[in-house]
């Protein structure tokens, strides 16, 4: 059976054009896998690491930017935080003037309203000092006229007794 | 001429299971790496995978001296027979004896 | 809208062709296998079936399987980078982009990885020994015979590969190339000679004794299942008897180590070789003192030329 099978080769069988096809082989394959799938690929990886590149230099670029407008807002802000410091101050200082008047009115009208009453008051003393004297005068003249039980005359004593009274009233307002 | 005949592939057999006697040496090597490899990799589970790879790589090399036993006694089994034979009747075709 | 579908259209139509390109050549084989198998009875393991002989000088030449074969995959592996590659953007937006990228970044970085950058122009060729050693053994999965059970087409690689390892070596200069022979004493120098040529040839003969093993193993389990089954069913009525019960699933199990496994195995371990054997013949220091040495031929040319350039 074994010599019979011409049409196969043996299971070991050197040659050497096999051999160089099978070299030439490997040679254009290798040739197809580096013009066919390795440049391409790297072809492609070279342009998007390129794009990724710019993104990230782009990516950058606007931060900076975005920090710079960050710095002037931030400028801006504290301006901002200033003139309305500014603004609270002068409105305190107003608000601070318009209530010192208003105190001051106030406290004018106070002092006018007291000083008022105080003259009323002193007014009163005055004159409920003026009835007390009148009466305590026709009180003791009326008492003096019963004990000594002689008329005497009325317009004298009562003069007596008047200046004796201004004198009491006067040394009471010394006292006091 | 069969006695020859029988001889021929009688010895070709012979030599090829003598060949494969190679056969012991790649499976005491590979057996011994693996159980090196099995040490290592309870020794140290996380460098599983390098010492796998690694050892896939030395067992395929280690078995190179079986593979040529291997291709020797298929030499000897299915080629050798052939030639010798061949190489028999041309010797009683052209007369040598 | 309407120039946009169109260009879809033509787009379908590019890849249909790429894929009809891809698969064409398995067909074709496929066809041919079957017009021409011999007919043959019981076990026979042999080596490739030959179409025609071309006469050539020093030796015939015999147009066999594994030649057929070994053209199929180069075309198959050339339409299908040209499908991987198609339509490639910037944005993926497609699985084939993400895995050609994938394949040309693993390659790159084994390739770096192993052999040091230096040697990053390899990784093309070390992709295309790992695509025609894997391609040419999976094409069994399809019922051809796999190229790399011919010894002439893994010695081939092997030679090429032997020629860069020598290329390699004798950058260092021819002189220091000779002295590596005689290394430790120059007794050793045959040794080192046999050991020199010793490496294509393990490196062929591992590759090409791993797969045929494995189809050698294969045809015999399944003839061996076969007279088995033969053997033990053959009292059943009619065309029962023949039925091969046995050749179910073992079989299949034995193609998946013998074919997918060891096949991308031996591959990966040949291109392994490749690299180490190729970065060993020229070590990191020998680039380092090489680049050093055309560094100051160019310096000292340019001193020269200007010089030149000043008595002109």
């Amino acid at each position: 059976m074994l010599l019979t099978e011409v049409q196969s080769l043996d299971i070991i069988s050197v040659n050497i054009w096999q051999i160089l096809i099978s070299l030439i082989n490997l040679l254009l394959l290798f040739l197809i896998i580096k013009k066919f799938l390795f440049k391409p690929v790297q072809n492609m990886l070279a342009k998007r690491k390129a794009s990724i590149d710019a993104d990230y230099e782009e990516a950058a670029e606007m931060k900076k930017a975005a920090a710079e407008s960050e710095k002037a807002w931030n400028m801006k802000l504290e301006g901002a935080q200033a003139a309305s410091d500014a603004i609270i101050d002068e409105a305190k200082r107003s608000a601070k003037h318009r209530s010192d008047e208003i105190i001051a009115a106030a406290n004018d009208k106070a002092a006018g309203i007291i000083r008022r009453a105080e003259n009323d008051a002193e007014l009163e003393k005055k004159k409920a000092q003026a009835t007390i004297r009148d009466e305590i005068i026709d009180v003791s003249t009326m008492l003096t006229e019963k004990m000594l039980s002689r008329e005497i005359n009325e317009e004298d004593h009562r003069e007596l007794i008047s200046s004796f009274i201004d004198g009491i009233g006067e040394d009471d307002g010394h006292d006091s | 001429m069969e006695l020859a005949i029988g001889i021929i592939l009688g010895c070709c057999a012979l030599g090829a299971g003598i060949a494969m006697i190679a056969g012991i040496g790649p499976g005491i090597g590979e057996g011994s790496a693996v159980a090196k490899a099995c040490e290592a990799i309870g020794r140290q589970p996380e460098s599983k995978s390098a010492v796998t790879s690694t050892l896939i790589m030395g067992c395929a090399i280690a078995e190179t001296t079986g593979i040529y036993a291997l291709v020797i006694a298929i030499l000897l089994i299915f080629v050798a027979p052939n030639i010798f034979i061949k190489a028999l009747v041309n010797a009683k075709n052209s007369g040598l004896f | 809208m309407e120039v946009k579908k169109k260009k879809d259209l033509k787009f379908i139509l590019t890849d249909i062709l790429l894929l009809i390109g891809m698969l064409l050549p398995i067909a074709a084989g496929l066809v041919l296998k079957v017009l021409t198998e011999p007919a043959s009875e019981g076990i026979s393991i042999t080596g490739a079936n030959v179409y025609f002989t071309i006469k050539m000088p020093i030796q015939d030449l015999p147009i066999s399987e594994a030649q057929v074969n070994s053209v199929i995959v180069v075309l198959s592996v050339f339409f299908l980078c040209l499908f991987l590659t198609h339509g490639i953007k910037e944005r993926p937006d497609s699985i084939r982009q993400h895995i050609a990228e994938y394949i040309v970044e693993q390659v790159s970085s084994l390739v770096s990885g192993n052999m040091g950058e230096r040697f990053s122009m390899f990784a093309p060729f070390v992709a295309a020994i790992m695509g025609i050693s894997v391609f040419s053994s999976l094409l069994t999965l399809v019922g051809l015979f796999p190229p790399t059970s011919d010894i002439n087409i893994t010695a081939g690689w092997a030679i090429l590969v032997f020629i860069l390892i020598t290329h390699y070596k004798l950058k260092c200069g021819p002189i220091y190339y000779l002295k590596g022979f005689a290394e430790p004493i120059p007794l050793f120098a045959p040794l080192n000679v046999i050991g020199e040529i010793a490496t294509p040839v393990s490196m062929a003969f591992r590759h090409y004794g791993n797969v045929l093993s494995g189809s050698v193993i294969s045809v015999l389990v399944a003839a061996a299942l076969q007279g088995l089954s033969a053997k033990l069913l053959s009292w059943l009525p009619g065309a029962l008897a023949g039925f091969p019960l046995f050749q179910i699933g073992l079989p299949a199990v034995l193609s998946i180590y013998f074919d997918v496994f060891s096949g991308c195995l031996q591959a990966f371990i040949f291109a392994m070789l490749t690299m180490l054997y190729i970065s060993n013949g020229f070590p990191e220091e020998d680039y380092i003192a090489r680049q050093r040495r055309k560094d100051e031929k160019k310096r000292r040319a340019m001193a020269i030329q200007a010089k030149l350039d000043a008595k002109n």
